[in-house]
């Protein structure tokens, strides 16, 4: 029943959280200003009679006042509609849902190869000899501290330009997706390899790896059996962490991997002032954040039973 | 995460710094090798017209059937309904997908495609078109009059929300269909420059059917009569174009028969220049259109690729338009004087590594009726610039150098979008002027900021321009008082120029279809424009192309000198 109560709650704050992030971004993109209708119609370069332009301001509810449009746009909302896109003239629920499988499977990607890389590390460099850690952590460090886009960059120079190993963009089959999910995936495993070696050095401390090192376990055995499970929690802690890293890493990766995706898409929208692009992206974000969160909460009680809900 | 991150600050700053140097570096390395000056300057510096050989526009050899060619290109149009789009990669892609009523021949004059012939009535208002009546929409429908009535209300239907070709065909009133393969065009007034935008793929022939059936879906499933038909388009990433076999109604003037040599053409959308460099040498595409210009000489040093560059027809790059309505700009004196003491050599260096060709007219010098005798007109000269400024009254410096009049500093402000390439050659101009005692203040807003600002005459210099047409008529759109934005419509005379002189020129040449007289009028137009100097040319604007040797026929558009893709075949299949 209190579970129950904690989950309604939670909806409920989230859709707060929802109507926060709708209200805030409609707010910033109206007051810098500028005339959507010539936006819709193609910027600078455009020749638009005054029949277009009226034409468009109308469909698009542009001539009314703010206030009515903020009202217009809640009322949509709730129905689910986004309205539609400027520049690609087809509805936003369209344009990101035309978008959203590829990133989802280079966020997949990028999460697997993270975690497992992570956990690889992690496994391999606690309580090691001094000089493994600080070469460990010292390219943690680097990689964590480098720019999304470098980290791409650079591999492109090696194993693509350089090497061949791996195209820029051919999307089929897998050799398309290391380089752009190893790019995602870099700055989480910097992170995550951190926590996991300091969460795994303080268990293997603790009296229950000794009595299993006493029954004669190996010391691999020990680190895989005993120790992950407790590891795992910060993943969950920090998936919140994760989920944001790789959306936002999106936004360069799939736009110097040339990608579709939603992250390629909110790059164009931006550049072009496609504000219901913008906007359904945005909301899109907050609603994934909002349901992670949930999750997250949840997830706690099944790995970790001391934080079960009573 | 509580112990990772926060104490490495200043740790990043010096590891960015040596990453970019080390990424920098690596690109740097395979960019030595000979430099060499633009193939395309050697062809133009003559001090002419710029003549690009015949064989660049039509076909010299039948090519080898198969393969497919893989394109890259800096940006998506985000839709492929050309009549709703004003973006630039339409014309060449028009060429693949569509075709036009009409084609330029390589001296610039009107040619059959899909019209075969054309009468037009003395009073220059009614263009009668006689099509051709074997060609076939990749749907099935029949090309005819019907297709064409329906292309052209298509075009100007307030519900296209057209950028572009409805404007181009503002005269336009209505259209009878004569025959089944006759179309008689009736026009408001006398607008010669009809044609010349038929030819353009923004007015290009969609299905009829398509356009009836589905106009909201024409963007993502186009419909046309041309070489290729769309076989997948993935916004942001690319689109695939397969080989329609019973095609056989190219151009008269590109000499290709039949299909396309090409069985695909796979575009990908690589926004960044070094990934398009980059990826091209390394053998994953064989062709990318925006060949970056920092690249050129690495690409030409290279025995497998080749560079090549062609000037887009139309107005030149300007680097100001000035605001005639407007002081400080409003004393044509001081407009020429910031004119002359711009040193474009300097910043053709800067922003287009030697590629681009250096611009003191208003006429790109490949466009029909370009007149090279006023060229030199206003080259740089900044004693000139500082004796205009003295007589315009200028007289007075104070303590930061820069000229007064009765106490006021001679200074504007320069409007531009906060993105783009424009930063660097704004500062080049800004310090070029500041030389003579003129301050120049760059304002960067936000695109649509600046347009609102724009469409409201609220300025005094724009930094940044171009505009790219088929026809001499691109002094009309950019220099004619009725293109000035009012409440009627939005407008590209940015200068806000009001010169009637000027306007009966650029009037009596849209009425004009004698070629001397046409001649006579647009010399005397671009003679008039070096002495009002609405703005300052700076370069001549280019599409550079760089492509792996294997690929052969090379052919380019007559209209804006893009590749003209079903011409276009590979030597040996590509890996």
């Amino acid at each position: 029943m209190k579970l129950l109560k904690r989950i309604v709650w939670r909806l409920v704050a989230g859709i707060g959280v929802l109507w926060g992030a709708a209200t805030l971004t409609f707010v910033t993109i109206n007051i810098t200003g500028g005339d959507p209708a010539i936006a819709i119609l193609g910027g600078p370069d455009a020749l638009p009679t005054q029949e277009v332009l009226a034409r468009v301001r109308a469909e698009y509810g542009l001539d009314q006042p703010l206030i009515v449009q903020y009202g217009h746009y809640l009322e949509r909302l709730a129905h689910g509609d986004l309205g539609e896109s400027y520049r690609l003239r087809i509805p936003v629920t369209r344009a990101i849902g035309q978008q959203i499988g590829a990133t989802v499977e280079l966020a997949v990607w990028a999460a697997v190869i993270g975690i497992a890389l992570s956990i690889l590390f992690a496994i391999l460099t606690a309580r090691r000899a001094r000089w493994v850690r600080s070469l460990s952590s010292g390219s943690e460090l680097v990689v964590s501290a480098m720019p999304s886009f470098v980290i791409g960059i650079l591999l492109l120079l090696v194993f693509s330009f350089h090497w061949h190993w791996f195209p820029v963009s051919r999307t089929t089959g897998w050799k398309g997706m290391v380089l752009p999910s190893l790019t995602l995936a870099l700055p989480v495993v910097a992170v995550l390899t951190q926590v996991l070696r300091q969460e795994l050095e303080d268990i293997l401390e603790q009296p229950f790896i000794v009595t299993a090192r006493a029954r004669g376990m190996s010391d691999i055995g020990v680190r895989l059996r005993h120790a992950l499970r407790h590891a795992m929690i910060p993943i969950v802690t920090l998936s919140g962490f994760i989920f944001a890293s790789l959306l936002g890493g999106a936004v360069v990766v799939e736009t110097l991997f040339v990608r579709q995706g939603i992250g390629s898409l909110m790059v164009d929208a931006t550049t072009n002032k496609d504000v219901p692009i913008v906007l359904g992206i945005t909301l899109l974000a907050a609603c994934i954040y909002v349901v992670v969160n949930i999750v997250v909460d949840l997830l706690y009680g099944l790995i970790d039973p001391r934080i079960r809900v009573t | 995460m509580n112990h990772s991150l926060p104490h490495n600050r200043n740790r990043k700053r010096f590891l960015l710094a040596a990453l970019l140097g080390s990424s920098l570096l690596l690109a740097a390395c395979s960019d030595s090798g000979k430099a060499s000056r633009a193939e395309a300057a050697e062809k133009t510096a003559h001090g002419t017209s710029t003549i690009y050989p015949a064989s660049d526009y039509a076909e010299q050899q039948r090519g080898q059937p198969g393969g497919t060619l893989r394109v890259s290109v800096a940006s998506d149009p985000g839709s492929l309904d050309l009549h709703a789009i004003s973006h630039t990669n339409a014309q060449w892609l028009g060429r693949i997908l569509y075709d036009n009523l009409v084609y330029l021949d390589d001296k610039g004059n009107i040619s059959p495609w899909l019209a075969t012939s054309w009468d037009i009535s003395p009073d220059g208002r009614t263009y009668t078109f006689h099509l051709r009546k074997d060609v076939t929409f990749s749907d099935g429908t029949k090309f005819d009059a019907e297709a064409v009535r329906a292309n052209l209300e298509h075009m100007r239907d307030p519900a296209t929300k057209s950028p572009l070709a409805a404007a181009y065909i503002a005269p336009y009133i209505d259209g009878t269909v004569v025959d089944e393969y006759t179309f008689e065009a009736h026009l408001r007034e006398p607008y010669t420059p009809f044609l010349n935008v038929l030819a353009q793929s923004w007015l290009a022939m969609e299905s009829p059917k398509a356009i009836r059936d589905n106009p909201k879906q024409l963007g993502d499933h186009p419909v046309g009569s041309g070489p290729f038909v769309l076989e997948s388009y993935t916004r942001q990433q690319g689109a695939v174009f397969v080989k329609r076999k019973d095609y056989h109604w190219s151009p008269q003037q590109v000499r290709h028969e039949g299909p396309a040599y090409l069985d695909r053409i796979e575009i990908s959308f690589v926004a960044e220049p070094l990934i398009r460099y980059n990826s091209l040498a390394a053998g994953q595409y064989d062709l990318t259109i925006d060949a970056p210009p920092q690249n050129a000489a690495a690409i030409r040093a290279d025995d497998e690729l080749a560079f090549d560059s062609h000037v887009r027809t139309g107005a030149p790059y300007r680097g100001l338009t000035f605001n005639t309505a407007q002081p400080p700009f409003d004393d044509v004196r001081v407009r020429k004087a910031v004119t002359l003491a711009i040193d474009r050599e300097g910043i053709v260096q800067i922003v287009g590594f030697g590629e681009y060709l250096p611009k003191t007219d208003f006429l790109a010098s490949n466009t029909k009726y370009y007149d090279p005798s006023f060229r030199d007109a206003l080259k740089y000269d900044p004693q000139q610039a500082n004796k205009l400024l003295d007589e315009a009254g200028w007289t007075g410096r104070d303590a930061q150098g820069y000229r007064t009049k009765d106490g006021k500093r001679l200074s504007a402000e320069v409007l531009s979008p906060s993105s783009g390439t424009t930063t660097p050659v704004l500062a080049a101009i800004q310090s070029d002027v500041k030389k003579v005692g003129v301050e120049l203040i760059l304002a960067q807003l936000p695109t649509t900021q600046v347009t609102e600002r724009r469409n409201a005459g609220a300025y005094q210099a724009l930094g940044a321009g171009v505009w790219h047409t088929n026809t001499p008529d691109a002094l009309y759109i950019l220099n004619h008082s009725k293109e000035i934005t009012s409440a009627k419509r939005i407008g590209q005379n940015t200068a806000q120029l009001r010169d009637p002189e000027l306007d009966e020129l650029l009037e009596k040449a849209r009425r004009s279809s004698d070629p001397a007289q046409l001649q006579d009028l647009y010399s005397r137009a671009q003679k008039r424009l070096t002495e009002l100097v609405p703005g300052a040319p700076l370069f001549e604007n280019s599409s550079s192309i760089a492509y792996h040797r294997y690929v052969k026929g090379l052919v380019f558009d007559t209209s804006h000198n893009t590749v003209y893709f079903p011409s276009v075949w590979l030597q040996k299949e590509a890996k």
